[in-house]
C-alpha cells in the first residue's frame, strides 16, 4: 500500500489527525487511514484517482459536482466519495460502465456551457477540467453547442474582469464548483466571494457583485490557485504561458515565511504558488508573497558596482575589483586616522543566515570592533532581551500551527491580518472554530470585527501605557487566584516570584486605579484577565504595538509573566509569540548581529566562548560590546564613528527622527551601501555595491517561530554575485582572508560556533524540509515547543515591570498621540513593494484621524495636513476613520516622500534603544503645501536621481 | 568630545536608572543599573559617562551617578 506524502498532489479533502485507523477495501486493495478521512482521499492515498472538480484537500468535501462518485457495497444509489467518510469494512468501488456513464453524462453538462478554445486557453497543460474531461472519456456534446439538438442557454459571453492587476477573472470559463468562494472563506478568511443567483444563473461574485479590485478581496491568490479551470487565472500565465519547471524557495517579505514554488520558464519566473508542505504556510499566501515580485527585475535594479568621492558627485561605475578596493583602502584610512572603532555596520535582516553572519563576522574579525547592528533595533530588540530575561531564549515559544489548539487568544499591539497575513489567516480560521479572542490595540484593527470574527474584548488602550495595562491584567490574575499554582511552583524561580507576587499584588496595579492611564475600563480589562487566566489553553500573539516604546523591554517581561502565572508555556496552543516583522529578523538576531552578542545569543565578553570564535576565525576578538544603531549616529555627529558597511536596509527612511539621521549620515567619510536598489540611505552613499534579491540566492531565513527554511536560487543574479560573495570579497580586500564556495559552508561553520544550531546543515534541511532551531544532540530534529520540560535557565523568571510613564505625552502644544505602522500591500519601507502593481492599493502614506478630531481642525477626507513633533514636520492627506480613537492618529511608513519619519522622535526604550515609534506627541493642522522637509527632500532625491542618471550618461559616453 | 552622544548617554543611563527602582535598596538598584551598561555599552560610551560623572555628572540621577559610579 502506498502511504507516502506528495506536496504536489491533491489529495481531493483535508487529512485528518484521527490517531483510531479505519481498514476499508477500495478496488480489492486493502487501505488503512485515520477515522474520518474521505474515501476520495483513502484512495488517492493508493494511488487510486478518482475523477474530481469540485474537491481539493486544501478545502472541507463540498460534494457538488458528483464526478467523484462511487459504489460502495450495500449502499444505494452511487454516493460522492469526497463526502462520504470511510468505515471499516467498507467496500468501494471506483470504476465500472455505470459510474463511467454517469461520469461522462456530469461532464457532458459542463462541457455543454464551456468555450472549446482549449488550444489557446491560458490553462492549456494544466487545466484540470480538460483533465477530468479527458479522463472519463467524454466524445460528444449533445447540448448548447451550435449545431446540438438541445437549443440551450450559455455563459459563453460573459463579460470579464482584469481589474485586479495579477489576475483576470473570465466567468465564460466558470464551472460553478465554488472552490474559489471557499478556498476565500475556508483558507483566507475574508468571505469575499460569494454564488450570486440561482440554478442556471448562479455566477461567481465578489463583494456585492463588483469588480474585484472594488470588492473586500485581499489579492491573496487563494481563489486563483483553486480554480480548476482558467476562470481565475494570474495575468503572468495569460501573457507567457504555463511554466516548464519549478524550484522551492522561501518568501523575502515578513517573518512568516510562506514557502512558494517559483514556477519558471527558463529565468524567468512565471509565477509564485504558495507550497503545500511550506510548514509555516501549507499552501497558502498574501498578495505580497503571491504576486509582488516583479521589482527583482524592475528597471531600478543597479547591477553595476559604483563609487563616488563625495555624495555632490556623479557616480562612477567601476569593477567589482575597483569598487572593493576603493571601499577597503577608504575603510583602512578611517581606522588608521580615527582609530579602530570609528567604523562599523549594519546587517540585513532581509538577506540570508549566511550573508548576516558573514557581515557581522566582517565586522568583528575583520573590522576589529563590534560595532554591529541590525534592523531588529528598531522592531524586536526588546523581545530578545525581555524573552531571554524571563524565559531564557530570545525567542518565540510555538509553531504557528499551536494556534490551532489554542482556546483563547490575546492580540496585543499586533495586527496580523495586514502584516502576517497568513498567520493571520490560520487565527481567523481558529476563531471561526470557537477561540475566544481579547485584542488589544488602540485602534479597531480587522480582528476586532470581521466576517465570522469578534473580539470578546477590544482593549482600547492609549498609547505609551502598555505595561500598565499588562501590570492590571497580571494583578487580577494574582489577587483573584487564577494563577496555575503547581506550574509556579514547579517550574518558576521562588524567589522572584514571591519578589513579584508582592509588587503586583500592589493595589495600585488595579485595572480601577490604572483606568485613568490605561484609558480601558476596569470591568473589561477584569473580563479580559479572567477569560485569558481562566482558558484551558491561552496564547499570546504580539508585534511592534508592544515593543516599540520606552517600557517595550518591560511591556514584553510583563507578557511574560502573564503567560508564566497562567502556566500558558510550554505545550500546544499556549505560549508567548512575537510576530517579527522582516523575513529574517529572527535570523539576523540569531546570527549575532548585536553588538553585545556573538552568534546564538552568546555575550561578547564572556572569555570561553570568544576564544572559539578566536581559534575558528584566526583573530582576536574585542570583548567589549560595540555601538547600537542610534549611538553609531549620534557617534557619526560628534566626530568619532566614521565609516559605516550597510547590507540590504534603508536606515535613512526606516529608522526615527529622520532629521537626525540624515545628519549623521552626511557626516560619514565612507558610506557603503549594498542593495538592489539606489535606496534612501545610498544618496549618502560613497560606494554602491549591488544586491541580489532573494531569487538570486542560495541560504536559509529563520521565521517567527524559529523555522529556518532554505532559499534557493531560481535566477542567476544580476550583479555576477549573491550577497555573501560581496561580502567575502570585501573581507579579502581588507585582508582578512574568506574563502567560502557555498552557503552550505557557511551554515557549517555557524553550526560548529553556535549550540543552537550544532546540529543544522543543509544535508538536514534537505531531508526535514525546515527545522526549528534549537536544534543539537538533544534535539536533533529541533524543537517545535520550547520549553516544554524546562527552561534554558532552568526556571522561569518572573521580572518585576514598574510602570514608568513616557517622557512623551500629548501636551496644549502637540495634544494628538501618533502611532506608527504598516498595512497589507505594502512592506517596510516600500523599496520592494512601490515597485510592483500593489500601488494600486496604496500609492501614499495618509494620516488616519477620528472624525471628531478631524472635525475640530476644519479637515476632510482628502485634504492635506501638516503634522508636527518636537523632531520635525511633514505633510500627508487625512484620511478621516473611526478605526481610530479620538486623539490618537495613525499613519504608515511606506513611502519615502511622505516622511513619517521626520516626525517620530529619539525616544526609545530604556534597555535596548528601540525606538519608540508607537507615540509622539503632534498636532496636525490643514495646510496647503508640502512641508519644508519635504521641499528639501524633494530637492536632494532630485539632485542624486541626477548623479544617478549622469553615471548613465557617462557610461553610454564611454561606449561611443 | 562632542554633545550629541553625552546628551543621549546621559538620557539612556537615566531612564536605565528609571526602570530598575523597584528593588528599594539604592546600592542593589545602582548595581543592576551598571552591569546593565556593562553588559550593553560599547566601551566608548562607557568611558564617556564616566568621564562625565567626574566632571560633576549634573543630569544624571541619583541612582544612575551611583550605577556610573561602580564602572
Amino acid at each position: 500500500m502506498l502511504q507516502y506524502f506528495d506536496p504536489d498532489k491533491d489529495y481531493g479533502t483535508p487529512a485528518q489527525l484521527s490517531e483510531n485507523m479505519i481498514t476499508l477495501e477500495i478496488n480489492g486493495v486493502s487501505i488503512t487511514v485515520p477515522e474520518g478521512t474521505s474515501v476520495l482521499r483513502a484512495a488517492a492515498q493508493a494511488d487510486i484517482n478518482i475523477p474530481k472538480l469540485c474537491a481539493s484537500d486544501n478545502l472541507e468535501a463540498f460534494g457538488s459536482c458528483r464526478v467523484c462518485a462511487v459504489e460502495i457495497e450495500g449502499r444505494r444509489g452511487t454516493p460522492a466519495s469526497c463526502t462520504t467518510p470511510v468505515e471499516t469494512g467498507m467496500k468501494v468501488t471506483t470504476q465500472n460502465k455505470r459510474l463511467g456513464k454517469l461520469r461522462r453524462n456530469i461532464m457532458e453538462l459542463y462541457i455543454s456551457d464551456h468555450p472549446l478554445d482549449c488550444l489557446t486557453c491560458p490553462a492549456n497543460g494544466n487545466c484540470e477540467l480538460q483533465d477530468v474531461v479527458g479522463a472519463v472519456g467524454l466524445r460528444e456534446v449533445r447540448y448548447g453547442l451550435e449545431g446540438s439538438s438541445v437549443e440551450t442557454r450559455t455563459h459563453l459571453d460573459a463579460e470579464k474582469d482584469h481589474s485586479n492587476p495579477y489576475f483576470s477573472f473570465d466567468p465564460s470559463k466558470c464551472i460553478a464548483c465554488s472552490r474559489c468562494v471557499r478556498a476565500c472563506g475556508e483558507v483566507q478568511g475574508t468571505f469575499a466571494l460569494t454564488i450570486d443567483g440561482r440554478g442556471f444563473d448562479s455566477t461567481i461574485a465578489p463583494g456585492q457583485n463588483q469588480p474585484f479590485l472594488d470588492s473586500e478581496c485581499v489579492s491573496c491568490g487563494a481563489c486563483v490557485q483553486a480554480c480548476p479551470t482558467s476562470t481565475l487565472m494570474e495575468k503572468s500565465v495569460i501573457e507567457m504561458g504555463q511554466p516548464e519547471h519549478s524550484i522551492v524557495t522561501t518568501c523575502a517579505y515578513c517573518g512568516v515565511g510562506c514557502q512558494f514554488k517559483a514556477e519558471m520558464k527558463g529565468a524567468e519566473v512565471v509565477r509564485m504558488v504558495p507550497y503545500k508542505d511550506g510548514q509555516a504556510n501549507h499552501g497558502h499566501s498574501c498578495v505580497k508573497g503571491r504576486f509582488a515580485f516583479g521589482y527583482a527585475t524592475h528597471e531600478d535594479r543597479i547591477t553595476k558596482p559604483m563609487i563616488r568621492d563625495s555624495i555632490d558627485q556623479p557616480w562612477q561605475e567601476v569593477s567589482w575589483e575597483e569598487a572593493l578596493s576603493f571601499a577597503a583602502s577608504k575603510l583602512k584610512g578611517l581606522q588608521q586616522r580615527y582609530g579602530r572603532e570609528s567604523i562599523g555596520g549594519i546587517t540585513s535582516s532581509r538577506c540570508t543566515n549566511e550573508e548576516t553572519y558573514l557581515v557581522q563576522k566582517l565586522i568583528r574579525a575583520a573590522f576589529g570592533n563590534n560595532n554591529t547592528d541590525t534592523c531588529a533595533r528598531v522592531c524586536h530588540s526588546p523581545t530578545g532581551y525581555g524573552l531571554k530575561t524571563t524565559l531564557g531564549e530570545s525567542a518565540g515559544t510555538q509553531t504557528f500551527d499551536s494556534v490551532m489548539y489554542a482556546d483563547a487568544v490575546m492580540v496585543i499591539g499586533a495586527n496580523p491580518t495586514d502584516a502576517h497575513p497568513v498567520f493571520g489567516s490560520l487565527l481567523k480560521k481558529r476563531l471561526r472554530q470557537g477561540a475566544k479572542l481579547i485584542v488589544a490595540d488602540p485602534r479597531r484593527i480587522d480582528l476586532v470585527k470581521s466576517p465570522h470574527v469578534e473580539t470578546n474584548h477590544h482593549l482600547t488602550l492609549r498609547p505609551g501605557s502598555n505595561v500598565a495595562f499588562i501590570n492590571a491584567m497580571t494583578h487580577v490574575v494574582i489577587t483573584e487566584g487564577l494563577e496555575d499554582k503547581t506550574f509556579i511552583a514547579n517550574r518558576c524561580e521562588e524567589s522572584a516570584y514571591q519578589a513579584w507576587r508582592e509588587f503586583i499584588s500592589e493595589e495600585r496595579h488595579s485595572p480601577e486605579n490604572t483606568e485613568s492611564i490605561t484609558g480601558i475600563p476596569a470591568e473589561e480589562l477584569r473580563g479580559a484577565a479572567r477569560l485569558y487566566a481562566g482558558a484551558k489553553n491561552a496564547a499570546i500573539y504580539y508585534g511592534l504595538g508592544v515593543t516599540e516604546h520606552s517600557q517595550g523591554s518591560s511591556m514584553v517581561m510583563g507578557i511574560a509573566n502573564l503567560a508564566l502565572a497562567t502556566g500558558n508555556i510550554g505545550r500546544e496552543g499556549v505560549g508567548v509569540n512575537p510576530l517579527r516583522g522582516q523575513n529574517n529578523v529572527q535570523g539576523s538576531c540569531d546570527m549575532g548581529s548585536f553588538p553585545h552578542e556573538l552568534p546564538g545569543y552568546q555575550h561578547v565578553s564572556d572569555d570561553q566562548i570568544r576564544g572559539r570564535f578566536e581559534s575558528v576565525w584566526g583573530v582576536k576578538l574585542d570583548n567589549e560590546p560595540g555601538l547600537r544603531i542610534p549611538n553609531m549616529f549620534d557617534a557619526a555627529l560628534d566626530g568619532t564613528y566614521k565609516g559605516m558597511y550597510v547590507q540590504g536596509e534603508d536606515i535613512a527612511q526606516s529608522d526615527p527622527n529622520t532629521n537626525h539621521v540624515q545628519a549623521a549620515l552626511r557626516s560619514l567619510e565612507c558610506l557603503i551601501v549594498q542593495d538592489i536598489f539606489l535606496n534612501e540611505t545610498a544618496k549618502f552613499a560613497h560606494v554602491f555595491l549591488p544586491g541580489a534579491s532573494f531569487l538570486e540566492k542560495d541560504g536559509t531565513f529563520t521565521n517567527a517561530e524559529r523555522r529556518i527554511n532554505r532559499v534557493r536560487k531560481v535566477m542567476p543574479p544580476l550583479s555576477g554575485k549573491q550577497d555573501w560573495e560581496v561580502t567575502q570579497a570585501l573581507s579579502n580586500s581588507l585582508g582578512y582572508e574568506m574563502n567560502y564556495n557555498h552557503p552550505s559552508e557557511i551554515m557549517d561553520e555557524i553550526a560548529q560556533l553556535t549550540p543552537t544550531f550544532a546540529s543544522v546543515s543543509y544535508e538536514r534541511l534537505e531531508e526535514m524540509g525546515s527545522i526549528q532551531w534549537p536544534c543539537n544532540d538533544e534535539t536533533p530534529d529541533g524543537m517545535p515547543i520550547m520549553h516544554v520540560e524546562s527552561f534554558p535557565i532552568g526556571k522561569g523568571h518572573f521580572a518585576i515591570t514598574e510602570y514608568v510613564a513616557t517622557e512623551e505625552r500629548s501636551t496644549r502644544r502637540f495634544p494628538l498621540l501618533l502611532t506608527t505602522g504598516r498595512i497589507l500591500s505594502q512592506y517596510n519601507v516600500g523599496a520592494q513593494t512601490r515597485r510592483t502593481e500593489n500601488q494600486v492599493w496604496h500609492d501614499e502614506d495618509v494620516l488616519e484621524l477620528h472624525p471628531v478630531d478631524a472635525e475640530d481642525r476644519g479637515l476632510q477626507d482628502g485634504d492635506w495636513v501638516g503634522i508636527t513633533s518636537r523632531a520635525g514636520g511633514t505633510v500627508m492627506r487625512a484620511k478621516l476613520s473611526d478605526r481610530m480613537q479620538p486623539g490618537v492618529v495613525y499613519t504608515t511608513f511606506h513611502h519615502p516622500g511622505s516622511g513619517a519619519n521626520v516626525v517620530t522622535t529619539d525616544n526609545s526604550d530604556w534597555a535596548t534603544n528601540c525606538p519608540e515609534y508607537k507615540v509622539t506627541a503632534v498636532q496636525a493642522v490643514k495646510v496647503s503645501e508640502p512641508s519644508e522637509w519635504q521641499q528639501r527632500y524633494n530637492e536632494f532625491n532630485n539632485q542624486q536621481q541626477g548623479l544617478l542618471k549622469q553615471r548613465r550618461r557617462n557610461k553610454a559616453a564611454a561606449r561611443d | 568630545m562632542g554633545n550629541h552622544q553625552l546628551t543621549s548617554l546621559i538620557k539612556m543611563a537615566n531612564q536605565i536608572a528609571a526602570n530598575n527602582t523597584h528593588i528599594g535598596n539604592e546600592t542593589e538598584e545602582a548595581t543592576m543599573v551598571a552591569n546593565h551598561l556593562r553588559k550593553f555599552w560599547a566601551r566608548s560610551m562607557k568611558q564617556q559617562i564616566t568621564d562625565y560623572l567626574i566632571e560633576g555628572g549634573e543630569e544624571l540621577s541619583p541612582i544612575a551617578k551611583k550605577a556610573v559610579a561602580e564602572l
